[in-house]
């Protein structure tokens, strides 16, 4: 098993995600009928001059290739309509956006898993008893809220009515306007880290090497924690990769209910006003973010694993 | 007897002393076939569902949740017929109701109807006023009676009183002339009327009561329980017939790409792999921008019988179904594929196959039987996650547009007035998270249930 | 008798007879009496293990024998305290030592563990934990029953053991994972990690059931050398009768949770005394049978322990099945010096010998 080998290879296939994920965001934007400077008032004329000037009027595949070549370069072109003119990296990038949505994004993960690992091995240990009912029913419910429901919920109970944390977080300042924004976006993937802790665990422990430790005359505690739960981390790290997707998706609207002026926010808006340039470099940027984390799961599976022949997976 | 015989010693056990005697010969001739066959005392034996249902009725999390998602069904799909609001119709002066309040109309027309009237027609209630163009053009049925009649003015902001014990038995009364205190009408206008209604009449429907709001009022004067029945009622059905989807896609793609093996398969499966690392969201939010414009143009043309079917469920809900049978068959794909392969290692399927049974009836007839469990847990558990992502685009204001409601767009009417009429946000998030959790622990439930591997 | 004693007889290469002769004098190392163990289940409650005595000596191998169901492991596993929900142990006595097991607390139990007694399993694929290494896993089995030993010492320890077993290059292998291992060398390490702590009983569930067959023999040719070293007893949970022949001294016969037929090797091959053990013998195949022989099966299916006959559980399969058989359970009979049987037949000749006798 050549490690080097198989990393470049993954890094190969991520490349050629990206190259299709920009590829298909591309040729659907420009799939929307009419232009994006069409407005009531203008006149054939000046939209034509206006896609003459962003090169709007050339063949779509070549308008894909100059987009790629000037991506290559690091220029992800101008916006059109949100902030006309400002380069769409000094927008995601030189605007704090960016720093600000992964700044939340991180500390949700992190909440996520050094909650959620714990509580499914609580549940695992106790399993039918009355503490893992109840954190079954907490952790489904976790699930089964909506994050914008889950978020307003709190905006109202902890912001409004109890006033302890700050309605608005804009700057995310203090420490206490994080708490809010981070909790609600960690909920949903750590109630799921829960849940797949504690069926991974159980499955551990009906397995024969359970059974040969528990031979061995092991503690109960040794025989869970040190048996059971490394093996039962695998899955829960295979479910980073769309744990992160997850968050960037839970972003979109946490960012929205608390007005945090984060990329997230940023992207709707930007889908709703059709401004190209915005819309594909944030879809590159927040793709290559899931992308990465996807490959570094992929060779942190195969860490923890040491079974895992690496190039054979996936068949 | 066969064998060599050698013992010399015979004893029992000494705690096990036998009385020779206690045993007749006859104890000792040969038993018949039959005695031999009735000793094994066949306990009647479980079938597969029958064992499962009774795996799925332990489970009292389940049940509960299974009978909690019956009660929304009927509450969604059979609620309806029994308020007198519907979900589009704005009634005017019933604007920004809490739950269970009366607007002053609603109260005056409560106590007409408790003091003397048999029914009422209030104009500010429903939608318009009364005009007349005709003689009799307006009829209205109380009891037995007909009353045609027709109005020569405009009757606005006026309730028409039908009391078959005064005289004339049908009025009208002008709302500024309801007196709070006496709780009566200062000044009321008799209404001639005849039996017989002119042909063409319209038929105003009486209200005989006024039905309580009991979620309240939007800003439009529209009910919220009426808009909560059919947002759920929304909700379901795309959540069930995305599930469909991505079972057909997903099931029938999976079982060909196993069941093909070799180089099919590989290709199939690196088509899986690339959709399945696309990051979906991303592209869901593109494809509900995209699909708008041209599939608002094709619904307009209504050229074809099917444009015509879908342009009814709308432009939302139509492009969300295309961005599942798009994006989201891979998983179900991906476990089906795994059982087919489990499954054709195993010998009946073999056996079929030297039996000469064709591909596709050893898929059919043995394959999808033996994944039916797997099709079932999955589908039941994409419903929710279809609903969710339903909510989460209609809350982006993506997904269903008014005046048609999903649970997902009722939240997002309510979240810009959430601080002031929290109940608005909170009776459908409430509902919306009822539908996916007890749906998730169905789920589960039929998991446990169904998939022999996790047997106790 | 001790360890060296026994090591010096044997290298005189005992007859079959001659041990089991001298391990029957021997001190009783565990002793099982009236074992019943039932599982609650959903559909009832299945008596897996339905009542059987057996007592191991010191340096004894013993055979258990049964087709599959018929409570063997369970019974292993109850004596390890091993036995997982909805079994439960609902009746008789497990005295080791002296000390009667079933009256352990949850600690003492642990402490017997793998310490005085271990056992391994049919699966070694399976048995071990994938994600540590062999000398991981070797030497926690090790250090849990003994706390003062290094870590270094408890290495040392453990390529002794993986040495023992024949694994070669046993300092680097300690290194390694059990996926790099193969199925033999899997099960070698298995019997390494049971056998560290030097237990004075093993018992081994199949341990070569899943193993290739020239891995199997070479499997049972160890585990013989290592029984001899070291003296320990060995309960051998199998249903291949080659395999009894091959390394015990003694044999249980057990059908649907009950012991058919007792005896020395050469009491069951030679001279079996239950129909039972006669139809196991007459289904396997030997080298020396004559060109053409047929292989006889035992006709009918295991019965259902769920509602097992009222009568002899192996009535309804049983060529000499018998009025009494159907009502009534048979009594063990002693039929040889330490031979023992379960079958109505026995009471059948002892009837007509002793009605012959007065007759005469």
């Amino acid at each position: 098993m050549d490690m080097l080998g198989y990393t470049l290879k993954r890094m190969a296939i991520s490349v050629l995600t990206l190259l299709l994920v920009a590829a298909i965001t591309f040729f659907l934007m420009n799939a929307i009928p009419g232009s994006p400077f069409m407005t009531e008032k203008s006149t054939p004329q000046q939209i034509a001059l206006a896609n003459a000037k962003y090169g709007l009027d050339k063949p779509l595949i070549v308008q894909f290739g100059n987009y790629l070549k000037n991506l290559a370069k690091g220029d992800m072109g101008v916006s059109l309509k949100m902030q006309e003119g400002t380069s769409v990296s000094k927008i995601l990038f030189g605007q704090g956006k960016f720093v600000l949505s992964m700044k939340i994004g991180l500390l949700a993960l992190l909440v996520a898993v050094i909650i959620g690992i714990p509580v499914g091995v609580l549940q695992a240990y106790y399993r039918g008893r009355w503490i893992d009912n109840i954190l079954r029913v907490i952790t489904t419910m976790g699930i089964a809220m909506p994050g914008f429901v889950v978020a307003t919920l709190c905006l109202f109970e902890f912001g409004v009515t109890l006033g302890w944390l700050p309605v608005q977080s804009n700057s995310l300042e203090t420490f206490g306007a994080y708490v809010m924004p981070v909790l609600t976006l960690a909920l949903n993937p750590m109630c799921r880290i829960a849940k797949l802790t504690r069926t991974s665990m159980l499955d551990s422990i009906s397995q024969d090497y359970i059974r040969t430790a528990n031979a061995k005359g092991l503690k109960t505690r040794v025989v869970l924690f040190k048996h059971a739960l490394r093996n039962s981390l695998i899955p829960v790290i295979t479910y980073l990769g769309p744990l992160t997707a997850g968050i960037i998706t839970g972003a979109l609207v946490v960012e929205q209910i608390y007005h945090i002026p984060g990329l997230g926010n940023y992207f709707v808006s930007s889908i709703l006003n059709r401004d190209y340039p915005v819309i594909m470099g944030t879809t590159l940027l927040l793709a290559a973010l899931i992308v990465i984390m996807n490959l570094v799961v992929d060779i942190a599976y195969k860490i923890v694993d040491p079974r895992i022949n690496i190039t054979k997976k996936g068949d | 007897m066969t064998g060599k015989k050698a013992f010399q010693v015979f004893h029992t056990d000494t705690d096990q002393i036998l009385d020779l005697n206690q045993y007749a010969g006859e104890d000792f001739s040969q038993a018949a076939e039959d005695e031999k066959a009735s000793m094994v005392q066949m306990h009647k034996s479980v079938s597969y569902w029958q064992d499962a249902w009774r795996r799925f009725r332990s489970n009292p999390v389940s049940v509960g949740a299974l009978i909690v998602f019956i009660l929304i069904l009927i509450f969604s799909f059979i609620g309806p017929m029994f308020i007198d609001y519907s979900y589009e119709e704005q009634y005017r002066s019933s604007q920004k109701l809490g739950p269970m309040e009366y607007s002053p109309t609603e109260q005056m027309v409560i106590t007409l109807l408790e003091n003397e009237a048999d029914a009422v027609y209030a104009t500010s209630l429903n939608a318009g006023s009364l005009s007349a163009i005709r003689k009799g053009d307006w009829f209205i049925r109380q009891g037995s009676q007909t009353y045609a009649f027709h109005v020569d003015k405009t009757i606005e902001k006026a309730t028409l009183v039908v009391d078959s014990d005064s005289d004339p038995a049908v009025y009208y009364g002008k709302d500024k002339d309801w007196d709070e205190e006496t709780k009566s009408y200062k000044e009321v206008t008799p209404i001639e009327t005849t039996s017989e209604p002119a042909e063409g009449a319209q038929e105003l429907k009486l209200s005989k009561r006024v039905f309580p709001h009991v979620f309240g009022t939007d800003s439009q004067g529209r009910d919220l329980l009426a808009r909560c029945m059919y947002g759920a009622r929304v909700s379901i059905i795309i959540g069930v017939a995305a599930a469909l989807i991505v079972l057909i896609i997903g099931a029938l793609y999976g079982s060909i790409s196993g069941f093909a093996g070799g180089k099919v398969d590989f290709v199939m499966m690196r088509i899986v792999d690339l959709i399945y690392s696309i990051p979906d969201v991303l592209i869901v939010l593109l494809l509900q921008v995209v699909l708008k414009a041209p599939l608002q143009a094709w619904f307009d043309a209504g050229k074809d019988p099917v444009s015509r079917a879908l342009s009814t469920l709308g432009v939302g809900i139509v492009s969300i179904f295309i961005t599942f049978a798009l994006l989201y068959w891979v998983g179900m794909a991906r476990i089906i594929r795994g059982q087919v392969l489990q499954l054709k290692e195993q010998e009946f399927v073999m056996a079929a196959g030297v039996l000469g049974a064709s591909p596709g009836r050893i898929i059919k007839r043995h394959l999808l039987p033996n994944c039916v469990g797997q099709l079932i847990i999955q589908t039941c558990l994409q419903i929710p996650s279809a609903i969710f992502l339903e909510s989460f685009l209609s809350y982006l204001g993506l997904g269903v547009s008014a005046p048609m409601a999903s649970l997902g767009s009722l939240c997002s009417d309510a979240k810009e007035t959430f601080l002031l009429f929290p109940y608005r946000l909170l009776f459908p998030a409430i509902l919306l998270s009822l539908i996916v959790l007890t749906l998730n622990l169905v789920g589960d439930g039929l998991r446990d249930a169904l998939d022999p591997r996790l047997k106790s | 008798m001790n360890n060296e004693a026994m090591n010096q007889t044997s290298e005189k290469k005992m007859t079959a007879a001659e041990r089991a002769a001298m391990i029957k004098n021997n001190k009783i190392l565990l002793d099982v009496d009236g074992l019943k163990v039932t599982f609650f289940t959903h559909a009832g409650q299945v008596k897996a293990v339905d009542g059987i005595s057996y007592q191991i000596h010191e340096h004894e191998v013993m055979g258990i024998v049964g087709e599959s169901g018929s409570g063997k492991s369970v019974e292993a596993y109850s004596i390890m305290g091993l036995l997982q929900k909805p079994g439960r142990i609902v009746g008789g006595k497990v005295t080791f030592d002296g000390e009667d097991l079933l009256a352990y607390s949850d600690s003492e139990k642990r402490e017997f563990r793998g310490n005085k007694a271990s056992m391994i399993f049919q699966n070694p694929m399976t048995c071990l934990n994938p994600v540590y290494t062999i000398g991981d896993q070797l030497m926690e089995a090790l250090r849990c029953h003994n706390k003062e030993i290094s870590k270094a010492e408890a290495r040392k320890k453990a390529i002794e053991m993986l040495e023992l077993v024949g694994i070669n290059n046993a300092d680097k292998r300690i290194d390694q994972y059990p996926h790099e291992f193969s199925g033999g060398m899997r099960q070698r390490a298995m019997i390494a990690m049971a056998l560290i702590c030097s237990p004075k009983l093993l018992i081994a569930d199949e341990p070569t059931t899943a193993l290739d067959v020239t891995i199997q023999a070479q499997i049972l040719e160890l585990m013989k050398d290592l029984q001899r070293q070291t003296g320990m007893a060995i309960i051998f949970i199998t249903h291949n009768l080659g395999v009894v022949a091959e390394i015990c001294d003694f044999v249980t016969v057990m059908y649907a949770g009950h012991v058919m037929e007792q005896g020395t090797v050469d009491d069951i091959f030679y001279n079996p005394a239950h129909p039972y053990t006669r139809g196991l013998l007459r289904s396997m195949p030997n080298l020396d049978d004559e060109k053409g022989k047929r292989l006889i099966p035992i006709e009918g299916t295991p019965v259902d322990l769920l509602d097992p006959p009222k009568g002899c559980a192996f009535g309804p399969r049983c060529e000499h099945c018998m009025k009494v058989c159907l009502t009534k359970q048979p009594p063990m009979v002693t039929v040889g010096d330490d031979h023992k049987s379960a079958c109505w037949l026995h009471i059948k000749e002892m009837k007509e010998l002793s009605s012959g006798e007065v007759t005469k």
